[in-house]
């Protein structure tokens, strides 16, 4: 999952990505208003973490301007600003959660989870696609019931599929999906992550789609 | 005696006391001179109408004649011989006077008043005691004397109620401070009050509404403070969870690097708080003494230098000794080193700052210049507020440090000034201080002078 984090002091926002990272998301970071515009019209995130004190832009004020183009983006708010009228203000102006500085990465995590799967229309935390299942919260992905090991990107890859049972996701997009800016993507990426993906769990997990791209077919 | 109710009743019982004293003392004076007069008259009359009866026959006056029980009027009759022929009171004769008219003498024990005429060859005295003028004289005094006294309790009673009333206001207003918590400053109500103490409630609220000012100030500058905090202690309560993540020595060992950063970053942050909250009461206490800004200037380069040669900057200082103020050192120090700290953020690798001072006209004027960015004209309002940072988000900073070295500035009415910086690019930020405070080293070495 591909986040963008918006955090104007270098050290909160260094740890948050690398907390982040660690949990297994792709976390795009900018540090000013107006990048953080441009990022989500650029990349379209699947969540944004947004502080409210911004130089150039404040944080409310992209919220603001996002609802009003009826924009769903899930977003959650991280900011010092921790009085209940602060935090009431900030629900209202379209934030789907408010976390207060200073604040635990694990419940962070935790957090953004819930929020991607709100957004995906989601209540239970696991996700099922014929034998194979994804315990987002362990990162544990498990066919017929025994654990897989994968590689990050690979669990990215298999995970960007598996939200959308039978939607099919181009090679561009699942790039886009798995890797960062200024991460470095060979041209036949995908293809390597979606081989050995087939190699550990099975042929019939991951479908092509002939000049699209590639699906998890929808079994309910 | 510190009561004002009590101090004003004895004043005024002492007052009517002493007026009484006077006024009896006077009565008594005056009634004795006006008695003497009149009993001598009384005397006289007595003793010429005896002289009447004794140059007749002394056998008629066998009873006390007219003589005044009252006023103890004795009556002697003597023959040439000297022998007693009548007297009137036979328990205590007084001796014959050798001379005629009035006389004052001492018998047993007692003064005499005594009036001696000769009928024919016989000699006639009356005398009376003195004790009896006195006693008269005493009696008007005393009755001027008792009713003042006697007025005294019930005065008393009244000066006590009437003071009373008269202080009920600074009771009152005694009774509106005590009930204050230090949080309502709101000012006294003035309306009612006695002319007098009106001065006294207008000064309060004086006070009162300064003092609120300066706890408002200060309640902002916790909050503002507390904010600020925040993000740092963030920072370290994440870096403190990446460390705990780690499992490889490598990552263990950057994210300690990166907790280390944190900790220095928080605790430059509560040190320039700490520098910002002592700065005035500091300098208040400390006298200003003779600075010269360039030793000023050189100390902040010399500390700074570390910095700079690690970022590869070059800094130039070109400093004028003879420009000297009078000044808090350490504070003035403070700001320098902020300004150079400031400029070597700013600056990019490789830049250069120049630290200068100078006297223009008549002021004195140290300023730091530099090549960076240099700050946009809508930012240049909002520099020297407390925790403004710039949108140059990349610097670390507290955002105090300008804030700092304007309230140093406004401690020696000074002011701080942008201006373009070196070549045109970057910024300079200039300190000047007034001619009060700006001297030159020769005035200032004349003043030493005079006073050593």
């Amino acid at each position: 999952m591909r986040l963008l984090l918006v955090e104007d002091d270098a050290m909160v926002g260094e740890a948050v990505r690398a907390g982040l990272q660690d949990d297994g998301f792709v976390v795009d970071w900018v540090r000013d208003g107006a990048a953080a515009e441009a990022a989500i019209a650029a990349h379209e995130p699947a969540l944004v973490l947004l502080d409210l004190g911004l130089p150039k832009k404040g944080g409310l004020e992209i919220l603001r301007a996002l609802r009003a183009r009826h924009c769903p983006l899930p977003v959650l708010v991280i900011t010092a600003r921790d009085t209940v009228k602060d935090r009431i203000a900030g629900l209202d102006a379209g934030a789907d959660d408010y976390l207060v500085k200073p604040f635990d990465l694990d419940e962070l995590a935790a957090r953004v989870r819930a929020l991607l799967r709100r957004a995906a229309g989601r209540a239970e935390p696991l996700l099922e696609c014929g034998p194979v299942t994804i315990d987002s919260a362990k990162r544990e992905v498990r066919v017929h019931g025994k654990p897989v090991a994968l590689s990050a990107k690979e669990y990215l890859l298999l995970a960007a599929l598996m939200e959308r049972p039978g939607s099919v996701l181009s090679r561009a997009q699942l790039e886009d999906r798995i890797y960062g800016w200024g991460e470095e993507v060979s041209s036949n990426a995908v293809e390597v992550h979606v081989h050995n993906l087939r190699r550990k769990l099975g042929e019939e997990v991951i479908r092509t789609v002939r000049g699209v791209g590639y699906t998890v077919p929808d079994e309910r | 005696m510190k009561s004002l109710r009590a101090r004003l009743l004895a004043a005024l019982i002492a007052t009517l006391l002493v007026a009484g004293a006077l006024a009896s003392a006077a009565t008594y004076f005056s009634a004795r001179a006006e008695v003497s007069a009149l009993l001598d008259e009384e005397l006289r009359q007595v003793a010429l109408s005896v002289r009447d009866y004794a140059l007749l026959d002394l056998t008629t006056l066998a009873p006390t004649p007219s003589a005044d029980a009252e006023h103890r009027v004795v009556v002697q009759v003597w023959d040439p011989a000297g022998r007693v022929l009548y007297l009137s009171d036979n328990s205590a004769p007084l001796p014959l006077s050798a001379r005629t008219g009035f006389t004052t003498l001492t018998h047993l024990d007692r003064q005499w008043r005594m009036f001696t005429t000769l009928a024919g060859p016989r000699v006639v005295q009356t005398a009376q005691p003195t004790s009896v003028r006195t006693a008269l004289a005493a009696d008007a005094a005393l009755r001027i004397l008792v009713p003042i006294v006697a007025v005294i309790p019930l005065l008393a009673g009244l000066v006590w109620l009437i003071v009373g009333k008269a202080l009920e206001p600074l009771r009152k207003l005694a009774a509106a401070l005590q009930t204050r918590t230090p949080a309502s400053l709101d000012p006294l109500p003035v309306g009612g009050l006695p002319t007098e103490v009106v001065p006294l409630v207008a000064s309060l609220n004086g006070l009162l509404s300064r003092l609120a000012q300066s706890f408002d100030a200060q309640r902002r500058f916790a909050g503002d403070a507390a904010h600020e905090l925040r993000t740092p202690l963030t920072a370290l309560a994440l870096q403190i969870q990446l460390v705990e993540r780690a499992t490889e020595a490598d990552e263990r060992a950057a994210a300690i690097a990166r907790l280390k950063e944190g900790v220095r970053r928080a605790t430059r942050l509560v040190q320039q708080l700490l520098t910002l909250a002592r700065i005035e009461p500091e300098a208040a206490e400390q006298p200003m003494s003779t600075v010269t800004l360039a030793r000023v200037a050189e100390g902040a380069v010399a500390e700074q230098q570390a910095i700079a040669d690690s970022r590869r900057i070059e800094v130039v200082a070109d400093v004028d000794h003879a420009v000297a103020v009078q000044g808090a050192e350490d504070a003035l120090a403070i700001l320098a080193t902020n300004l150079l700290d400031n400029a070597l953020r700013y600056t990019p690798e490789g830049g250069r700052v120049a630290v200068r001072v100078r006297r223009i006209a008549d002021e004195a004027v140290l300023e730091v210049a530099d090549d960076g960015p240099g700050i946009p004209p809508e930012e240049r309002d909002r520099v020297f507020d407390r925790f403004y940072r710039g949108s140059e988000v990349a610097v670390p900073g507290s955002g105090l440090g300008l804030a700092i070295a304007r309230e140093v500035a406004a401690l020696h009415g000074g002011r701080l000034s942008l201006l373009p910086g070196i070549d045109g690019r970057g910024v300079t930020v200039r300190l000047t201080l007034p001619p009060a405070a700006a001297k030159t080293s020769a005035e200032v070495a004349t003043v030493a002078h005079e006073s050593g």
